[in-house]
């Protein structure tokens, strides 16, 4: 598994690596600006300004449009999203307006006029659209989640909260919904939640260090002497699924070894066996010291503090 | 080897070329009355809100069964308890459901419209078609093919011809309709686009696959396995990897 995920992390690297060249020649009428959309648009890259000004100039050019042929409907709906998250609403408008003239009634027009809403700013009349296609719909992620969107961008958590449970009743398996609960369980400070919605993570994805990390810090911010040393083990994990580069992690595993200590006062038996801290405090010294050697005395300082070194 | 037999050109300008040619425009023919019965795409998919739940929760629980060592063992319970637990377990399949959901497969009209559709459009052409070579070109050879082979080929090659003298080389007509109706589907991705070609094959496998997924079943098995798994936290075992990984970050 962990093969396939380097080989696709790495085609991933070569895939942007290609939109950002395309895009350059692109930019400098070098053309091939088609081919720099199709690949933006698989690629799911938000680049919005190179994405409205290719774009808009391949559909303002009659004979260009005509070559696109029936492909020209996926660019008005790309370029209206590029347009909307650039501010320009009356392009955004005027593609929209093409596109539910040819494809009346379509959902998915509907969500783009949805969005539309949205990016005037306009909550109410945005919520009624979604709440139009969940009726005809009631499976429809992307409507699901631009209400909790709507929601999170009032201001209203408790109510993004209330719309992300509703919605991961339903689907369950869809771990980005619960990152963002998670996230949005951090920002409110209720961190027992949070944790839970970690572990959900890291169930779904156990190779993934960032998980793993941030299920240390809720962890620790909970507190705790069982927490702590539970986090210290995430935070180990973490260094491990890194290869010790994440200095996070090694301040991490430093801070719950010594709010352990300051708990149990040095009776527990078992923390002092291990190595770990002082192997991580090493790590940290010797990585302060080849990048930035000006803060290796405070490290070595807040260290000593903590009778790590 | 019995003496050539000598085919009529006649044969090969009256039967040969005209079956061929019928047979690619039935083909395409057939493709764009299919085009034309299928139900629009945005009515059909309007899956039941509890086959989505449950195959969410099926690769839920999945994801605990296969990954569970990486969470504490408390956490690992109380998820353990939540889709294992008696009744009100989330993988808990009443009885009733179960059976209730095979039989829902085959009375959902829906599906079995679009069935029939599908099949309507395959077979009435053809046994249009076939009955059409039976009755004008029945028992006579079209074609032969410039190669021998053996006595095998006979049954496929010589349909409806009951001689045994024959070459095997030689082709009766009816035989030449076999070929094309199943020989032309490169032909058809070619004219109709890749995506597009006929493929009775595929067809059949899609009618097949299509019925054997059983949410309900997955659910009583992924309990079953749930149920037996016992929980081995492996992030003790990481803090000692962890300090090799750094010794070899250190040593460097």
């Amino acid at each position: 598994m962990a093969a396939t995920t380097a080989i696709s992390t790495a085609t991933a690297a070569a895939e942007e690596a290609r939109l950002l060249r395309l895009e350059e020649q692109a930019e400098h009428g070098g053309g091939g600006a088609w081919e720099y959309l199709s690949l933006a648009r698989r690629l799911r890259a938000r680049r919005p300004a190179p994405v409205l000004r290719l774009g808009l100039s391949l559909l303002n050019d009659a004979s260009a449009r005509s070559r696109l042929a029936s492909e020209q409907w996926t660019l008005y709906e790309q370029v209206a999203v590029a347009a909307m998250d650039c501010q320009r609403v009356d392009v955004a408008k005027d593609c929209i307006g093409v596109l539910s003239k040819q494809f009346p009634g379509s959902t998915r027009v509907g969500r783009l006029e949805a969005l539309l809403f949205e990016a005037k700013g306009d909550w109410a009349e945005a919520e009624r659209a979604y709440a139009l296609i969940l009726e005809n719909n009631p499976f429809d992620q992307i409507a699901h989640k631009r209400k909790i969107a709507i929601a999170k961008a009032q201001g209203d958590m408790s109510v993004a909260v209330d719309y992300l449970n509703k919605y991961l009743e339903l689907f369950m398996a869809d771990h980005d919904a619960w990152r963002e609960l998670a996230e949005i369980y951090v920002s409110l400070q209720m961190y027992k939640q949070a944790a839970f919605c970690y572990e959900e993570l890291i169930l779904a994805q156990p190779t993934i260090p960032l998980y793993h990390l941030a299920y240390a810090e809720v962890l620790y911010t909970l507190g705790g002497l069982e927490n702590l040393q539970t986090a210290k083990k995430y935070y180990a994990s973490t260094i491990q699924l890194t290869g010790g580069k994440n200095t996070r992690a090694l301040f991490g595993v430093c801070l719950c070894s010594a709010a352990i200590s300051q708990l149990t006062k040095g009776r527990n038996k078992e923390e002092d066996s291990s190595e770990l801290q002082s192997l991580a405090a090493e790590a940290l010294l010797k990585d302060y010291k080849q990048r930035s050697p000006s803060k290796e005395a405070l490290i070595a300082g807040m260290l000593k503090n903590m009778k790590l070194s | 080897m019995a003496e050539e037999l000598v085919l009529d050109t006649a044969i090969r300008d009256w039967v040969l070329v005209p079956l061929s040619v019928v047979m690619v425009l039935i083909g395409v023919l057939r493709y764009f009355v299919s085009k034309l019965m299928r139900s629009p795409p945005s009515s059909s998919p309007s899956p039941d809100p509890k086959t989505v739940k449950e195959g969410q929760v099926v690769i839920r629980a999945r994801s605990l069964r296969t990954s569970s060592q990486f969470i504490p063992a408390k956490a690992f319970k109380a998820r353990k308890l939540y889709y294992t637990n008696g009744e009100s377990g989330l993988l808990h399949v009443p009885k009733e459901d179960a059976q209730k959901a095979q039989a829902a497969m085959f009375s959902d009209p829906n599906m079995a419209m679009d069935m029939m559709k599908k099949n309507l459009s395959m077979i009435v052409p053809q046994t249009l078609t076939f009955a059409w070579v039976n009755f004008f070109f029945s028992g006579f050879v079209a074609a032969k093919i410039p190669f021998p082979l053996t006595q095998r080929f006979r049954g496929m090659l010589q349909n409806g011809i009951d001689l045994s003298t024959v070459d095997v080389s030689y082709v009766s007509s009816r035989s030449w309709y076999f070929l094309n109706l199943f020989g032309l589907r490169g032909l058809f991705s070619l004219i109709l686009g890749e995506e597009n070609a006929t493929d009775d094959a595929q067809k059949m496998m899609q009618m097949g696959g299509g019925m054997g997924f059983n949410p309900a079943m997955s659910l009583g098995a992924e309990k079953d396995s749930l149920d037996i798994i016992q929980h081995d936290w492996a992030l003790p075992k990481m803090e000692h990897h962890a300090e090799e990984v750094l010794r070899k970050l250190l040593k460097k």
